[in-house]
């Protein structure tokens, strides 16, 4: 289905009956990421999906974006649909990251949180930041003499060997750099909802501190650890991750 | 025996360029070569509406890899000669003119199909493949088609259009006039294809979010009646004055009864596992429906390609209320995606044969024009 929001055509999925749960996508992903989640929840809740500008088959945003332009867009989109305020959100990787910031400045409210390998535990001293940043300086400069697409391709290269998104999507490089910049360890603390915390043992691109950092500052959260090494452990994991979401929903 | 040159033109501003780089490639060009009468000239316009020919652009790979814009990067756009014929003309130290002898446009969509390319081969004098510019603009434009076909008492659902604008300046009064339809309605932008910003609607509470995406895709937009029991049915026709269809094709529709983009081009053929890509493989032919509905289908659609005034190739769509067996004219694609290729195949018609016919069908319609007086003398100047 298809909206107008903010002048841009946004993709999404409204499926199911009951509670309005909303689901976000990470950086790079789309709704289909929670398809399997999806067609297990519906039985008992309305959900909401959405491909977030820029992503799946939703228009990029016009300008530059930070964590703040897509929580006001995800306010935005929920008025349109005529969703006051949903019973809970999910938010996986930086979807969690964009419903930690909306819910902790108001600009949604909802009744249940849960957090799927969520980003946002920005460590300006962590060695994956400073890798991305030395590579990208590094990538930049040996690959100038290469044509367009093959620098494009060989900088990607380099980006995917350190685990970064910063060239998952062409043309949001800079939108990425932005939202990777916002450091949400004080927006959590000032979360009052219950919040489920679901995190893999070993998730390649977020580190379970950073789901322990979240379960220290949120005061009503539930951390919950899976065995796994995979970053999309709605995917990889399906059962064991509905398990968890629908004991605490 | 010199080889006549057909330049392939494809890609343009238009929300289906991808789809007619595909239709030109496979679909028009290959089978051009393998008849081994043509040399087909590809002609690609860029996304912001460049024109560029190299015979490097046949290869589909230099899309399919997205090298085709650093490849771009190295060319410079052609010119075009319109006089006497069309030539395009690649710039350089010694520019190289090519003059086309017939144009055979593949674009899909906005700025191409809908009547725009047309009306500059007609300018150039230059025989050309499909719809005339009249009949292109009619047939991609659901309104005018609409209201042309009903007045000559083709039945279509009923419908209401109105302009993007005047839905911003006054969104109560479009609403008032789109509620002497009933529900479930459809809200489409009137020029696009491949079903974009087409919304089905089923409660009046949705109707203004639908209305909004229609006219986020175009400055037109129409809202029609659903069919109810629907069977949605197509019907590929070639020729002039004497047209022939293919066989009456029924499309694979989604669970919102939309026949849409990801249907069309994305999932390809209808089972799992299915190995079919892009428009094919998504459809029954000849339809599964009884004989009489058959026959009616097929001559609707064969009339509303005469009162539209189509020549060459079109694609009819209709639908089809399975209860009470009426049929309704939709409408028209006038270069309908890879020609509808697969269609004509099981007619028994190889991808070969329908380009080279469409081929003779574009000459000889401009042999017929050529006799058809468009300046004379006169002594009105004399007075001045």
């Amino acid at each position: 289905m298809k909206l107008i929001v903010d002048g841009l055509a946004v993709n999404f999925e409204l499926i199911g009956k009951g509670k309005c749960v909303v689901l976000l996508h990470g950086w790079g992903d789309n709704l289909s990421t929670f398809s399997a989640l999806m067609s297990s929840l519906r039985q008992r809740y309305t959900l909401i999906a959405l491909d977030l500008p820029g992503f799946g088959s939703t228009q990029p945003p016009k300008q530059i974006w930070d964590l703040d332009n897509y929580a006001d867009f995800l306010a935005d989109f929920l008025l349109k649909l005529g969703v006051k305020r949903p019973y809970a959100v999910i938010g996986h990787s930086n979807g969690g990251a964009l419903a930690v910031r909306a819910l902790a400045t108001g600009k949604i409210k909802a009744d249940k949180l849960i957090l799927i390998a969520a980003s946002g535990i920005r460590d300006k001293k962590g060695a994956k930041r400073l890798a991305v940043k030395t590579v990208a300086k590094i990538g930049k400069a040996t690959t100038l003499w290469l044509p367009t697409a093959k620098r494009q391709q060989l900088r990607r290269k380099l980006y995917g060997t350190i685990g970064s998104d910063l060239l998952a999507v062409p043309g949001l490089e800079e939108t990425f750099k932005r939202t990777v910049r916002q450091d949400l360890q004080a927006d959590a603390a000032k979360l009052d909802l219950p919040v489920l915390l679901i995190f893999a043992s070993n998730d390649p691109a977020i580190p379970l501190s950073d789901g322990q950092r979240y379960h220290e500052l949120i005061k009503h959260s539930y951390f919950e650890v899976l065995d796994a090494n995979d970053h999309f452990i709605h995917q990889d994991q399906p059962d064991k991750t509905k398990d968890l979401i629908e004991g605490f929903l | 025996m010199n080889k006549l040159k057909v330049g392939v033109v494809f890609g343009s501003r238009s929300t289906e360029h991808d789809v007619s780089i595909v239709t030109a490639i496979a679909s028009i060009i290959k089978p051009l070569q393998l008849s081994g009468e043509y040399e087909p000239v590809p002609i690609y316009i860029d996304k912001s509406g460049r024109w560029y020919s190299d015979p490097k652009l046949k290869d589909i790979s230099l899309y399919s890899s997205g090298q085709i814009s650093d490849f771009l990067a190295r060319q410079k756009p052609i010119q075009l000669s319109l006089g006497g014929g069309l030539k395009i003309i690649k710039p350089g130290l010694k520019p190289k003119a090519i003059k086309l002898d017939v144009v055979f446009p593949a674009t899909h969509g906005t700025h191409g199909e809908d009547g725009e390319l047309m009306g500059l081969f007609e300018l150039a004098d230059v025989p050309y493949v499909g719809c005339d510019m009249p009949s292109s603009v009619l047939a991609m434009d659901k309104a005018l088609a609409k209201i042309v076909t009903s007045s000559q008492n083709i039945p279509t659902p009923e419908f209401v259009w109105f302009y993007a604008a005047d839905f911003a300046a006054d969104t109560q009064a479009v609403v008032k006039r789109v509620a002497k339809l009933h529900y479930p309605l459809f809200v489409k932008p009137v020029h696009l294809g491949s079903s974009i910003g087409i919304t089905k609607v089923s409660q009046k509470k949705d109707l203004i979010n639908a209305i909004e995406v229609a006219a986020h895709y175009d400055n037109k937009v129409i809202v029609e009646e659903a069919v109810a029991n629907l069977i949605e049915v197509t019907v590929p026709i070639i020729g002039n004055d004497k047209p022939v269809a293919a066989y009456v094709e029924q499309p694979l529709l989604n669970g919102d009864d939309v026949f849409d983009f990801d249907t069309k081009y994305m999932r390809g053929g209808k089972g799992k596992g299915s190995k079919q890509t892009g428009a094919q493989g998504y459809s029954t032919i000849p339809a599964n429906i009884d004989r009489d509905l058959y026959h009616r289908s097929e001559q609707l659609a064969l009339d509303v390609y005469a009162e539209l005034g189509c020549t060459g190739i079109a694609r009819i769509d209709l639908l089809i209320d399975a209860k009470t067996k009426s049929v309704y004219f939709n409408e028209v694609n006038p270069l309908p995606g890879s020609l509808y290729a697969h269609n004509w195949r099981k007619a028994g018609k190889s991808g070969v044969q329908l380009v080279s016919e469409l081929v003779e069908l574009a000459l000889a319609r401009h042999e017929q024009n050529r006799h058809k007086t468009t300046v004379f003398d006169t002594n009105y100047l004399k007075q001045y």
